[in-house]
C-alpha cells in the first residue's frame, strides 16, 4: 500500500470536515477522488502534503511515518494544485529550474530532468516564453512539468484539466496515464468530471461531508453498472449483462415458460455520475 | 539552490516595469524637483528676489532707502505712483507694497510717535519673509539716522556700513574638517532616499502575494525545503536593489541635479557608514514589506496599506518637510517613524560629517524595527499552514 489512512479527522471551528475517515491506496494505482464541492478533497490532499496538519488520526505513506518522517515523505512526493503554481513572468526553463533547485537537483542532473519535464509535457515550443502569455492547457501543461521535476513516487493532481480545451484535457490524461505506466507512480486524482475519473482511474472513493461514502475498484463499480435486476414475487434476480445480453433474453424467456410474473425490472444506471449523484444525494453545494 | 532562488527573484525584479519607476524613476524626480524647489530655504540669497512696491513721494530719502533695499541679496525695489493694491499684487506681481511717508526720517528724529510703515502682500507670503523685509527697512532706515548723527557728532564710525559683513556663521562639522555649505541637495537626496527605499514593498507583495494567491507558496512548502533560504532569497535580491537605488540616487544629486541648475550634492562623510546606513534602513525596508505582504490577501490590499503607510512614515519622518521647519511637537513625532531614523542617520553622515557613534542609535533601531518585523512575517507565514 502507498497510503494507509486510519481515522482522520480535520475540524474547523469545530466543525468536521474529514470526519473518521479511513482509506488505503495501493501501491502504482491511480486513484480518482470524486467528491462535490466542500466534500473535503482538498482538505485530504493538503493535509497528505503536509500543507495543513491534522486534529487527529494515523498516516502511512510508501511506509514512512506521516509525522516523523515528513521529509522522506515530501521527497517522494509531488503535489499538483488547481491553480497556476509557478512564476507567470518567468519562462518554463526558469520556472523549472527554479523548482528544481529546491528539489535539491543541480548541474548536469537538473538540466537532464528539466528536459524530460519538457519533453513529457511537449512543451518545447514554450521553453523560453514566459508562462503569462501562454494559453490555459499549457499552462496546465507547465504545473504538471513542474510536478514531475523530483521524479515523484506519488502525485497529488487537485483538478488539473479545470477550465482547458478538450483537446489539452485529453492531452494532460494520457500524460497522466503515461507518467503512471512508465513509471509505476501512485496518482491521486481529485475531480468533478467523472468520465476523467473513469478513464483514467484504477480505483475511486466518493467523498463527502468528510466521509468516504465508497471505495471499490473501477472493474467493480462499472460491474454494479452492468447489473439488471428483475424483481418477481418472491425474490429479486440479478444479471449481469456486462457480455452480453443473450443471458438476460434467455432468463426473461425462461421465466415466461414457467409462467412466472414480473413486478418489474430495473435497468443499470449509464455512468458513474449516477453513483455520484446518488450517493451524494442531488441537491446544490456551496 | 540558493543561486536559483535569487536568479529567479532578480528576474521578477527586473521584468516588473512599474516597481522599476517607482523605485528609480519617482525617486530621481523627487530629488530633481525638491532640489530646485528648496533652494532658497538653504541659500545666502534669493535667486528670484521679491518684487517690492514702495509707494510714497520721491526725494532724497526715498530714492536711499530703495537703493538700499535693492542692495540686499533678497528684494527688487521700486518707487511706484499710488494704485490698486490688489491690481500691484494679482497682475503686477509685487510680493509687497511698502506704503511710507516721504517724510518719514524728519518723523523719526522729531521723536513723531504715530509715524507708520504699511506693508501689503497676498495671503501665500511666508511670515519669513514679511520678517526679512522689515529687518532690512528698520535697518536701512536706523542705519541713516546713526549716519547722520555721527556725522554731525563728527565721530569717525565708517565700520557701521560694514556691520552686516561682520555679522557671520560658521558650520561646526563633527569630524572637525571645514566642509562645503549645506544645500538643498544634501537634504533632497537622503530624504527620497529612504523614501524611496521604503517603496521595495510594491515589488515584494506583487511577489509574495501572487505566490501566496497562485498556490505557489503552497507548492515550495510542499517541497522538502525550509522556509529559511526562500525567506532570505528574498531579502537579499532587494537588498540589492536598495543598494542600487542608493548609487544611483548619489550620482543624480552629484551629477544631474547640478545639470538642471541646482547645487552639486557634496558628501561630509564616510562611504562605509553610508553603507552602514544604508544596509539598516533596507533591512528594516525589506521586513517591513514582508510583514505588510503576510497581512495582506490581495497586492491592491498590500499597495493601500503599504503606500499608504510609507507616506504616512514619510510625513512624519521629515521626508516630505524637512524636519528643522517642522514647530517642536513634530519634531518631537518624527523620533517614532522608521523613516526619521534612516533620514536623520543619513544627514549625519551627508551634512554634519557625523561618524559612527552619532549614528549608532539609528542603525540599533532601524535594525530593531527589521528583526520585530521579519519576526511578525514569520510567525504569520507558518501561521498560514494552519
Amino acid at each position: 500500500m502507498s497510503i494507509i489512512i486510519k481515522d482522520l479527522s480535520k475540524f474547523y471551528n469545530k466543525t468536521p470536515v474529514l470526519d473518521n475517515l479511513s482509506l488505503k491506496i495501493k501501491t502504482g494505482s491511480v486513484f480518482g477522488l470524486l467528491g462535490p464541492n466542500g466534500a473535503g478533497k482538498t482538505t485530504l490532499v493538503s493535509i497528505l502534503n503536509h500543507l495543513i496538519s491534522k486534529d487527529s488520526g494515523s498516516i502511512e505513506i510508501y511506509g514512512y511515518d506521516f509525522e516523523n518522517q515528513k521529509n522522506e515523505i515530501k521527497k517522494i512526493s509531488s503535489y499538483i494544485p488547481q491553480t497556476y503554481a509557478f512564476y507567470p513572468n518567468l519562462t518554463s526553463y526558469e520556472n523549472l529550474e527554479f523548482f528544481g533547485a529546491l528539489y535539491g537537483l543541480k548541474g548536469k542532473n537538473l538540466e537532464k530532468q528539466i528536459s524530460y519535464c519538457i519533453q513529457s509535457t511537449a512543451l518545447e515550443k514554450f521553453m523560453n516564453k514566459r508562462a503569462f502569455t501562454y494559453s490555459g492547457g499549457v499552462k496546465r501543461r507547465l504545473n504538471i512539468a513542474i510536478g514531475l521535476l523530483n521524479s515523484p513516487k506519488i502525485i497529488y493532481f487537485d483538478e488539473p484539466t479545470v477550465g482547458i480545451d478538450p483537446q489539452s484535457r485529453k492531452y494532460i490524461l494520457d500524460v497522466i496515464k503515461n507518467i503512471n505506466k512508465t513509471h509505476d507512480t501512485t496518482i491521486i486524482y481529485t475531480s468533478h468530471y467523472m468520465e476523467e475519473v473513469e478513464f483514467l482511474c484504477d480505483e475511486i472513493a466518493v467523498l463527502d461531508k468528510g466521509k468516504i461514502l465508497l471505495q471499490d475498484k473501477k472493474d467493480i463499480l462499472m460491474k454494479k453498472k452492468s447489473i439488471i435486476e428483475i424483481e418477481l414475487q418472491n425474490e429479486t434476480l440479478e444479471v449481469d449483462i456486462s457480455n452480453s445480453y443473450d443471458i438476460f433474453i434467455n432468463i426473461i424467456s425462461d421465466l415466461k415458460v414457467k409462467n412466472q410474473t414480473i413486478n418489474s425490472i430495473k435497468f443499470p444506471d449509464k455512468s458513474l455520475e449516477n453513483i455520484f449523484l446518488s450517493l451524494t444525494k442531488e441537491g446544490l453545494r456551496d | 539552490m540558493f543561486k536559483y532562488i535569487l536568479k529567479k527573484e532578480l528576474l521578477l525584479i527586473s521584468r516588473d516595469i512599474h516597481a522599476l519607476m517607482v523605485l528609480f524613476i519617482m525617486p530621481a524626480v523627487f530629488i530633481l524637483i525638491m532640489s530646485l524647489a528648496l533652494k532658497n530655504t538653504y541659500s545666502d540669497n534669493f535667486e528670484t528676489k521679491l518684487k517690492v512696491a514702495v509707494i510714497s513721494n520721491e526725494n532724497i530719502d526715498i530714492t536711499n532707502l530703495i537703493s538700499d533695499l535693492n542692495k540686499s541679496a533678497y528684494f527688487s525695489a521700486k518707487l511706484i505712483s499710488k494704485d490698486s493694491y490688489k491690481s500691484l499684487i494679482y497682475e503686477k506681481n509685487y510680493d509687497f507694497i511698502v506704503e511710507i511717508d516721504k517724510d518719514f526720517k524728519n518723523r523719526i528724529n522729531k521723536n513723531d510717535k504715530t509715524f507708520e510703515i504699511n506693508s501689503f502682500s497676498s495671503a501665500n507670503i511666508s511670515k519669513e519673509h514679511f520678517s526679512i523685509l522689515k529687518n532690512t527697512i528698520v535697518e536701512i532706515i536706523s542705519k541713516t539716522i546713526m549716519k547722520d548723527y555721527f556725522i554731525k557728532s563728527k565721530i569717525d564710525a565708517k565700520v557701521l556700513s560694514v556691520l552686516n559683513e561682520k555679522v557671520t556663521n560658521t558650520y561646526i562639522y563633527k569630524d572637525d574638517i571645514q566642509k562645503a555649505k549645506p544645500s538643498s541637495v544634501q537634504q533632497s537626496v537622503p530624504a527620497w532616499l529612504v523614501f524611496s527605499m521604503f517603496f521595495i514593498l510594491i515589488p515584494i507583495s506583487n511577489t509574495f502575494i501572487n505566490e501566496k494567491n497562485f498556490g505557489t507558496i503552497a507548492r515550495i512548502r510542499s517541497i522538502n525545503v525550509s522556509l529559511f533560504p526562500i525567506l532570505l532569497g528574498k531579502i537579499i535580491p532587494y537588498f540589492i536593489v536598495n543598494q542600487i537605488q542608493v548609487i544611483i540616487m548619489i550620482l543624480i544629486g552629484i551629477y544631474i541635479v547640478p545639470l538642471c541648475g541646482g547645487d552639486s550634492l557634496i558628501i561630509n562623510g564616510n562611504y562605509l557608514l553610508i553603507f552602514l546606513m544604508s544596509s539598516a534602513i533596507s533591512m528594516a525596508a525589506i521586513c517591513f514589506a514582508l510583514f505588510i505582504a503576510n497581512i495582506s490577501k490581495t497586492t491592491e490590499e498590500a499597495t493601500s496599506i503599504g503606500g499608504v503607510t510609507n507616506i504616512i512614515l514619510a510625513a512624519l519622518g521629515g521626508i516630505m518637510v524637512p524636519k528643522f521647519v517642522m514647530p517642536q511637537f513634530m519634531q518631537d513625532i518624527t523620533l517614532y517613524s522608521p523613516m526619521s531614523w534612516g533620514l536623520e542617520g543619513l544627514l549625519e553622515i551627508f551634512v554634519r560629517g557625523g561618524n559612527f557613534t552619532d549614528i549608532k542609535f539609528y542603525l540599533l533601531y532601524l535594525l530593531l524595527f527589521a528583526t520585530i518585523s521579519l519576526l511578525l512575517a514569520f510567525i504569520l507565514l507558518k501561521k498560514g499552514k494552519n
